[in-house]
């Protein structure tokens, strides 16, 4: 599995290499040319800092959730019991019944569950396109990539994963060569990185990172998420509006995870300009899965904050 | 004028020596670069992106089909966001943050229950003066969905947020008789239970956030956004929400703006634009 | 050209529902709503206003059925009276919200309709609005000694206070008028013809002024000297695409006493997008 450095060998003569980056993008970034995705008034920013677009790049990958892998324990079905002992260490949350009561139906036992495995795979996806796209970059002979666009979506109706990455690669007039051979990047352009670079902050990568949490309901929560409360058994009375604990903490748990995962790949540096999504799958009555993506511009300070003096109102009269 | 491209080229070579040492906690924010500047500026520093959420049940048969309001339904929404609001407080006191500001507030009501989840990022002021005073602050870490950039223009102006201010209301859609609705068929009418059932829930909405805002001490609710609309799943229940930012002045009176008026000569058309003429959308 | 202004018609709001006035009486203790954004809430500040509250008038309304000859075109009078008095009876509502609150005006006002799937033929009309006084102690209502209504934003209410002139009124005017579907014969014989169709062009030119003259109407009887920010709106509602409604909106404004001189505005060029 790639890491998100996605490192190369910096002795390699620049130019294209024979990687796995397909022949037409051999082709496409021999030419002379440079080619770059940015709106003129983007382009016109970089030229004020120094930047020289090189070329437009690009990476790509597909993946599939091997649902049925082996050690994979996402299975429909599957008792939580045998899951537990294979979740790799992540976040895990145990609920029992409070009633006295088994049977079939009655689910005692309930889990919320971190899902390595799926967030393993995305990363995987992740970071291989992301890789790609430095490479293409690298070869050009680029210091950075800027104005980078992600994005994950499925494949029609495959329901495979597809990563892609576009950017702008650019070299710094005058700069050194990249660190580690490998050029940083960020999803800001532009006036907006300008901004960034004037207040100090020197853009590293792009990082991201999904984490992945099933909910395996208990009788409460299932009770509860079906809208039947006050059901008598064993004491339990219903007064007021009751809060579903276990599918609140799964919630809670998603987001602080994402965070928790993109802080282990900064390493010190600061995230900017962050984004959340979340993307909830219900599986049945209490069942379901929530994925949150967290992403963000990893920049470190390379000098001290000089705060800008305070702006001036105005009122647009035209 | 700073040589920019110095400045890139220094920032460059800054990667060339290793990462800081991870004392720093690495804060990650979700405010653009505008918004960080405008925080900086006005002297207070993002600490780190926080969350609550909250799922409430909602009792089977609250739907079906009654009279007046859904107290059931509008209780389990208050709840939700109260809750929300408690665990994104929590949150945001770990890291010692005195509020939050940017909050993003995703509402999904549901058959069988009501879920809320509210992002921000946690901010405390770089020289640790809060204006509402020390003792406030820790109390009561405020929750706003101000953006950065409206916290900054308030604090200017001398005023604070101290909390998020809101209140639900759900309604059946009240019921005529048929011989009542063949009278009115044909006249132009007041159809007085109606507009008396849909008033009413709106005032109420507007009033359980008037509270909320008194609650958290507020003197003042500001950006109130009402959302109205029957639910997906049975349409003929109606939902009213009224939510804003409470605020509270806290220095010792208002202090003007005064902005500069300015006048743009961006115009690439040459032609007046009728557009406005003919109603097409209010800017707001 | 008949006129028919319900004058009479429109019922005296005195029957504000009990949530609102425990509603209000609670704004009187101190506590402001406003659905101003910041900016607003600044400018309206600026301008020498404080905001009081959210103020709203509801009603929902059964618009009845009106007959209309196919053939020719014409305004539909008990349409015409229906849309007025549903649009008057929320505005009352909340100008009498805005009264209780001792408001010298409402600013930011918006008339929404909505239509709900329960009801057919019925509408309900919405007016919401922030409710203002000012800080320097004079009073700002109307001709009429109610509060003013405006739909300007709290930047335009700015703007406008700086020329010297002070909001009266949101004045409209309305008129739904019926247009005659064309016989088989007068349509064959203009087809493939570039020509003038006279009866379109006299019904909607009709249609078009009596809105404005109505609305004009109302400012002159709030003693106005001007209307600003005009916005003429054509819909259908559910009547189907032979039957449009034309509003005229606009705000009704008048000069006050003393020359105010405007701060010359700086000229720019922003180089963003």
């Amino acid at each position: 599995m790639t890491d998100l450095t996605g490192s190369v060998d910096p002795a390699a003569p620049p130019g294209p290499a024979a990687g796995d980056l397909p022949e037409a993008a051999v082709r496409r970034l021999q030419s002379d040319a440079f080619s770059s995705g940015l709106t003129v008034p983007d382009f016109a920013a970089c030229l004020d800092l120094g930047l020289e677009p090189v070329a437009l790049v690009q990476g790509f990958c597909v993946m599939q959730w091997g649902w049925y892998g082996p050690g994979s324990g996402y299975m429909r079905g599957m008792s939580p019991y045998a899951v537990a002992s294979g979740s790799g260490g992540g976040y895990s949350e145990t609920y029992r019944c409070p009633h006295g009561f088994v049977s079939a139906e009655h689910r005692t036992w309930g889990q919320n569950l971190e899902q390595p495995w799926v967030e393993a795979a995305w990363t995987q996806g992740y970071s291989s396109a992301y890789a790609r796209m430095i490479e293409e970059a690298t070869d050009m002979g680029a210091h950075g990539v800027i104005g980078v666009v992600d994005r994950v979506g499925t494949l029609a109706d495959t329901g495979n994963t597809e990563f892609h990455f576009l950017g702008t690669a650019v070299r710094v007039d005058g700069g050194p060569p990249p660190a580690g051979g490998v050029p940083w990047s960020t999803y800001l352009a532009g006036q907006r990185l300008t901004k960034s670079i004037e207040a100090g902050f020197m853009p590293v990568a792009v990082v991201a990172s999904l984490a992945s949490v099933r909910v395996w309901a208990y009788c409460m929560t299932e009770y509860l998420m079906e809208g039947q409360m006050g059901m008598g058994w064993g004491g339990y009375a219903s007064s007021g509006p009751q809060l579903v604990d276990q599918v609140s903490k799964a919630h809670m748990a998603a987001r602080q995870l994402a965070r928790k995962h993109v802080r282990e790949q900064l390493v010190g540096d600061e995230l900017h300009g962050a984004t959340i999504d979340v993307a909830t799958r219900e599986l049945s009555a209490g069942d379901e899965v929530i994925d949150c993506t967290l992403r963000g511009n990893r920049v470190r300070r390379f000098k001290d904050f000089d705060p800008i003096p305070a702006p001036r109102p105005t009122v647009r009269l035209g | 004028m700073p040589d920019l491209r110095a400045e890139m080229r220094k920032g460059a070579e800054s990667l060339a020596t290793a990462a800081p040492p991870s004392q720093a906690r690495g804060i990650t924010s979700d405010l653009s670069v505008d918004e960080a500047l405008l925080l900086h500026a006005a002297g207070w520093e993002p600490l780190d992106l926080v969350c609550g959420v909250a799922v409430v049940s909602v009792p089977v048969g609250v739907w079906n089909w009654g009279r007046g309001a859904i107290s059931l339904a509008s209780d389990a929404h208050n709840a939700a966001v109260d809750q929300a609001a408690r665990a994104l407080r929590a949150e945001c006191g770990k890291v010692h943050g005195h509020g939050v500001v940017g909050v993003r507030v995703d509402v999904e009501v549901r058959t069988h229950h009501i879920e809320v989840a509210l992002v921000g990022t946690a901010v405390q002021p770089a020289d640790g003066n809060d204006p509402r005073g020390r003792d406030a602050a820790e109390a009561m870490p405020f929750v706003s969905d101000l953006s950065a950039r409206d916290f900054t223009l308030l604090l200017r102006a001398g005023w604070m947020p101290v909390g998020l201010a809101f209140g639900a209301c759900f309604v059946y859609s009240p019921r005529r008789t048929a011989g009542t609705a063949m009278k009115q068929s044909t006249q132009n009418i007041e159809l007085t239970n109606y507009t008396e059932a849909m008033y009413s829930a709106r005032e109420s909405a507007m009033e359980k956030m008037q509270e909320s805002a008194l609650e958290a001490g507020g003197e003042g609710v500001v950006e109130v956004k009402v959302t109205e609309g029957p639910m997906s799943f049975a349409r003929h229940a109606v939902g009213f929400t009224a939510w804003g930012t409470a605020v509270k002045l806290v220095a010792e009176q208002h202090q003007f703006v005064q902005p500069q008026m300015i006048l743009p000569l961006d115009d690439a058309v040459v032609t007046f634009e009728a557009q406005s003429l003919r109603g097409a959308g209010k800017k707001r | 050209m008949t006129d028919p202004t319900p004058e009479a018609a429109v019922p005296v709001a005195r029957d504000l529902p009990k949530d609102a006035a425990h509603r209000l009486e609670e704004l009187e203790h101190g506590l402001f709503t406003s659905d101003l954004s910041v900016n607003e809430f600044l400018l309206v500040k600026e301008a020498g206003f404080h905001p009081l509250g959210f103020v709203m008038g509801s009603s929902i309304y059964h618009i009845g059925i009106q007959t209309r000859k196919w053939g020719e075109s014409q305004e539909l009078t008990k349409l015409t009276e229906a849309m007025y008095t549903a649009r008057e009876l929320a505005m009352n509502r909340m100008e009498e919200e805005a009264t209780e609150l001792g408001a010298d005006g409402v600013v930011g006002v918006r008339l929404d309709v909505n239509y709900y799937e329960w009801g057919n033929d019925s509408a309900e009309f919405i007016a919401f609005g922030t409710a203002v006084k000012a800080e320097d102690g004079n009073s700002y209502r109307n001709a009429l000694g109610k509060p003013f209504t405006s739909d300007l934003s709290g930047q335009d209410f700015w703007t406008l206070m700086q020329t010297g002139h002070v909001p009266q009124g949101l004045v409209m005017g309305t008129c739904v008028f019926h247009i005659a579907h064309r016989k088989l014969t007068q349509a064959l014989g203009s087809m493939g013809q570039n020509v003038e169709l006279p009866n379109f062009t006299q019904a909607l030119y009709e249609a078009r002024e009596l809105a404005m003259t109505r609305m004009q109407d109302e400012a002159g009887e709030l003693k106005a000297s001007g209307i600003v920010g005009v916005r003429l709106e054509e819909k259908s509602h559910q009547w189907g695409s032979h039957t449009i409604e034309f509003l005229a909106l606009g705000t009704a404004v008048t000069k006050t006493t003393g020359e105010v001189t405007l701060p010359k505005p700086t000229t720019i060029i922003s180089l963003d997008n």
